[in-house]
């Protein structure tokens, strides 16, 4: 069906092979021509136990929100699996292990607990792996061989697909995970009797496509990484871990430096430290690390001193919730640390656009030299989607240092007071170019003063950065009808997507909706909000947090009242309940 | 008082819901639970031609929506067949592995189609076709392929060979006398019958077999014991019904072709009851068992077996002659009537 929009699960215990499973079918999918995004959850624990699903949305359009409600639930566990049960769509269908070593208790085989309406497909995961395989690591690939002979996949190509996947490991390796893909492809050909209606078209057939398969985290260290990044500091938390691992194998090779330092506070001042030199430097954290490191987002401000912080948001506050979603630092991203700290704050909507916003970034941060908060969360970072190669940056965002000419270095002014409030600067080492840099006020020579006057004139210049930065923001991005609309959907960061999937299901329901969203949260398109917000009789504001940090923040732009939808379930903003809120409204 | 009561209706059919129904009327505290080998909700299994040919819904095909279900605190339990029963633990063995218990247990599964030994050498070849589940499965290919050999002989054939030439399908005919459902075919009623077939276009081949099945590019090839050879893309087989009661065998539930029960609808197990097409009743007056066939005799035992499940004592009697009228000649039959 061209139309195809299916949703798949699966879940299992840690270590049963249950994310991997969802790669694989994610990458084939993609490799067919579908545009795809994938949401795995997994547990704190992180190995070992606990319950791990693997999501996966596969459309013939655009991909933009992994689907709230799934359409196949594969269970590897059955007990895991149960917990899924509550967002298995009415006529969603189980793929379930209907020989496994022992008998279940009642109430304690997945199958028992379908709704009326559901359909089970019993595939002998266990018993086909073993003959497979010799054990039961494989019923993974089972499953998937089941899923595939269900659901018309051209099992030429997904095989093709498994052996690329697993091409490093040796042949025992591949030649177990073909042939229990094969055994549960057969099996459920010659057993099962098909009676859902979902069948891919085109599998096997379609044009091959190379697209990069990734999620926002990898796609944030590509773009740092082409950005000329130098050092990366950090120190491990979840959900920013994989940037600091991608950087711990990229960076030596392109010559960069990458440390693991003792907490977040090292990690920063060696961010600071490297952005003093001259050098392009990030480091990557999660809320309670950003708590820690704000101290030092006052330094990088008030020494005007190159640095990028991507923060990806989990649940909190304090440790929270480690690997649950939630837009909740917002404010600290905007106002953490003492005094007036201006800041640029960069929330990319979706996969790709991390790659562009960690270039923005590094480009921001040493061109005006001040700090930059890429403000990523468990979603972002986690969701995989399938986007083609990224072009270089364009070269105006290298190397972009702005540094004095040798005529004014006799009587260096490292803060000299300018129109834009970029003041030229001297890599350490420039004979003449010696200055002042501290966290203590100063004058133009960066010699620590505290009267009002300089006071003053240092804050202006400090703020004063942000309208050239407002001048090479990324445009907002509006969706929907043009005009005069009923409901306009303000959004940010990773619910965006969400927000213009119902939108697009609004308007498909004849509710005229338009949907305003940003990446640029500091400096703010106040105009462009203002002209959207004109054409909107009501305005809805959809966000994962509580206290509706980011309709609070844009209150002061818009002189109106606001209609907020504040959730903190630990799971991804849904599109359906956006819908149902416009619906509710409209 | 809470009752810790567990009834477990084996079963999805006018007998299972009637039964079920029934027992929540009359008891409001136990838990009760329909086991249902099928994957689809209760529907009327006379409505599947009509389905087939797309002049009827999945609404209209289906009896009671799910909320039903949930607002009588019934839970419906779809696509989980039965493996085994152990009446002396009061458990049931599902085929996913998983154990269940009961206090009480109603078995009223239905009968499933069968393949007489004449044809079993080509069973491979053959389409079965008794619920909605095979209908869904074989939707498709019917509404796509063109040429169908049925052999027939059963109720059921006649109104499949008719929906196949409303939709324009060619059709040839085997007719099987003896597999005539739920009773044998006189000669006179066979030779009506064909006769019947053929002035609607259908090629009937009677006093003849199958021979020979070869499948290829280009469909099933066939060829009869008279020398008959054709090729179609399709082959179903309506040789009458057999009750659907492999998961009783060997637990020591007394059995027959059917479930023996005595005309209180119970087993050799004092809690345990069969209604419904499963069923082989006794009947007193002629010292006998019989099976029964029909949405309206299995929906009375239904009532009946979950009635005396909570005591009341009833006796299921039989019903009324009753005329069927069948591709032009007349059946009297009642649910008393023999097998065969």
């Amino acid at each position: 069906m061209s139309d195809m929009d299916l949703v798949v699960e699966i879940c299992g215990s840690a270590g049963e092979g249950t994310i991997s499973a969802g790669e694989i079918l994610s990458r084939f999918m993609s490799e067919e021509g579908y545009d795809i995004m994938s949401f795995d959850s997994y547990p704190a624990e992180i190995r070992g136990f606990g319950k791990c699903v693997a999501h996966t949305r596969v459309g013939r359009g655009e991909v933009l929100t992994p689907g709230k409600y799934s359409d196949v639930l594969i269970a590897l566990n059955d007990i895991h699996a149960i917990g899924q049960l509550p967002v298995l769509k009415e006529k969603g269908i189980l793929i379930y292990d209907n020989k496994p070593p022992k008998y279940h208790l009642e109430d304690q085989s997945v199958v028992g607990w379908l709704e009326p309406g559901m359909i089970p497909y019993g595939i002998p995961l266990t018993e086909l792996s073993i003959k497979a395989s010799g054990n039961s690591k494989a019923r993974n690939m089972v499953a998937l061989g089941a899923f595939s002979a269900l659901f018309g996949i051209d099992k030429t190509s997904f095989i093709e697909s498994v052996k690329r996947r697993y091409g490093k490991k040796k042949q025992d390796i591949i030649d177990s995970n073909v042939n229990s893909f094969l055994e549960g492809y057969t099996w459920t050909l010659e057993h099962v009797r098909k009676i859902d209606p979902f069948r891919f078209d085109g599998t096997g057939a379609a044009v091959k496509r190379d697209q990069l398969i990734i999620n926002g985290n990898e796609a944030t260290a590509m773009g740092a990484l082409a950005a000329g990044l130098h050092l990366y500091a950090g120190y491990p938390i979840t959900p920013a871990t994989k940037i600091m691992e991608i950087m711990s194998k990229e960076l030596p090779k392109k010559g960069g430096i990458f440390l693991q330092t003792e907490d977040e506070i090292s990690s920063i001042a060696h961010v600071i430290g490297a952005g003093y030199a001259g050098k392009r430097a990030m480091t990557g954290t999660s809320g309670p690390g950003f708590c820690l490191m704000s101290e030092f987002t006052g330094l990088a401000v008030m020494a005007e001193v190159p640095a990028v912080i991507v923060d990806s948001q989990r649940g909190g506050p304090s440790t929270g919730m480690p690997t649950k979603h939630e837009q909740s630092d917002l404010n600290i991203a905007l106002n953490g640390g003492s005094g007036d700290c201006p800041r640029v704050v960069i929330a990319p909507t979706q996969v790709d656009e991390c790659y562009q916003a960690a270039v923005l970034a590094l480009y921001i941060a040493e061109k005006y030299q001040t700090l930059v908060i890429l403000l990523l969360d468990f979603f972002l970072s986690n969701s995989i989607k399938n986007m083609d190669h990224p072009s270089p940056p364009d070269p105006k965002y290298l190397n972009t240092h702005v540094l004095p000419d040798d005529g004014d270095l006799p009587d260096f002014k490292r803060y000299k007071i300018t129109d834009n409030g970029i003041s030229p600067r001297t890599i350490p080492g420039k004979t003449g170019g010696m200055f002042f840099a501290t966290g203590l006020e100063h004058d133009e020579r960066g010699k620590p003063v505290y009267d009002t006057k300089s006071h003053t004139l240092m804050t202006e210049k400090r703020h004063r950065k942000h309208a050239g930065i407002a001048a090479e923001m990324i445009a907002p991005h509006i969706t929907g009808c043009e005009g005069a609309v009923d409901i306009g959907v303000v959004s940010w960061g990773s619910s965006a997507g969400a927000a213009r999937e119902a939108v697009a299901h609004a308007t498909a329901k004849g509710i005229k909706a338009a949907c305003f969203s940003t990446q640029f949260i500091s400096p703010f398109p106040e105009q462009a909000l203002r002209d959207f917000s004109k054409r909107c009789k009501k305005i809805l504001v959809p966000e994962m947090n509580y206290s509706g940090q980011f309709a609070n923040m844009i209150a002061r732009y818009m002189e109106r009242p606001m209609e907020r939808l504040n959730m903190v379930t630990g799971l991804p903003m849904a599109s359906e309940d956006i819908l149902k809120k416009i619906e509710e409204i409209a | 008082m809470p009752s810790n009561d567990h009834y477990v209706i084996i079963g999805n059919g006018p007998a299972g819901n009637h039964a079920a129904d029934t027992l929540r009327e009359n008891d409001g505290e136990a838990r009760i639970t329909i086991l249902s080998q099928e994957s689809v909700l209760y529907y009327y299994k006379h409505k599947l031609t009509e389905y087939i040919k797309g002049k009827t819904g999945e609404k209209e095909l289906t009896v009671r929506p799910s909320h039903v279900y949930k607002d009588k605190r019934i839970r419906l339990r779809l696509g989980q067949e039965v493996e085994r029963i152990d009446p002396l633990e009061n458990r049931l063995y599902l085929k996913h592995m998983e154990i269940m218990s009961y206090t009480k247990l109603i078995i009223a599964s239905g009968a499933s189609p069968r393949i007489l030994p004449s044809v079993s050498n080509f069973g491979k070849y053959l389409a079965l076709l008794s619920s909605y589940t095979d209908v869904l499965n074989q939707l498709p290919e019917i509404r796509k392929n063109k040429r169908f050999l049925v052999l027939g002989g059963d109720l059921i054939s006649f109104k499949f060979i008719r929906m196949l030439k409303d939709m324009g399908k060619d059709v040839d005919c085997l007719l099987y006398a003896d597999a005539f459902w739920p009773f044998n075919l006189t000669t006179e009623m066979a030779d009506a019958a064909s006769e019947s077939l053929r002035k609607s276009g259908v090629r009937v081949l009677s006093e003849d077999g199958l021979k020979a099945v070869k499948q290829t590019d280009q469909g099933f090839d066939v060829m009869t014991e008279k020398g008959h050879g054709a090729i179609y893309d399709s082959i179903y087989a309506f040789l009458g019904m057999v009750p659907n009661i492999s998961f009783v065998l060997g637990s020591g539930i007394d059995t027959d072709r059917g479930i023996l029960v005595d005309d209180h609808l119970k087993t050799n197990f004092d809690n345990v009851y069969a209604a419904g097409d499963c069923a082989q009743i006794y009947n007193p007056d002629i010292k006998s068992y019989w099976l029964s066939v029909g949405w309206k005799n299995a929906s009375v035992q239904g009532e009946v077996a979950a009635m005396n499940f909570l005591g009341a004592g009833h006796v299921i009697n039989p019903s009324p002659k009753k005329i069927l009228n069948v591709e032009g000649f007349t059946v009297d039959t009642s649910w008393w009537e023999a097998f065969e």
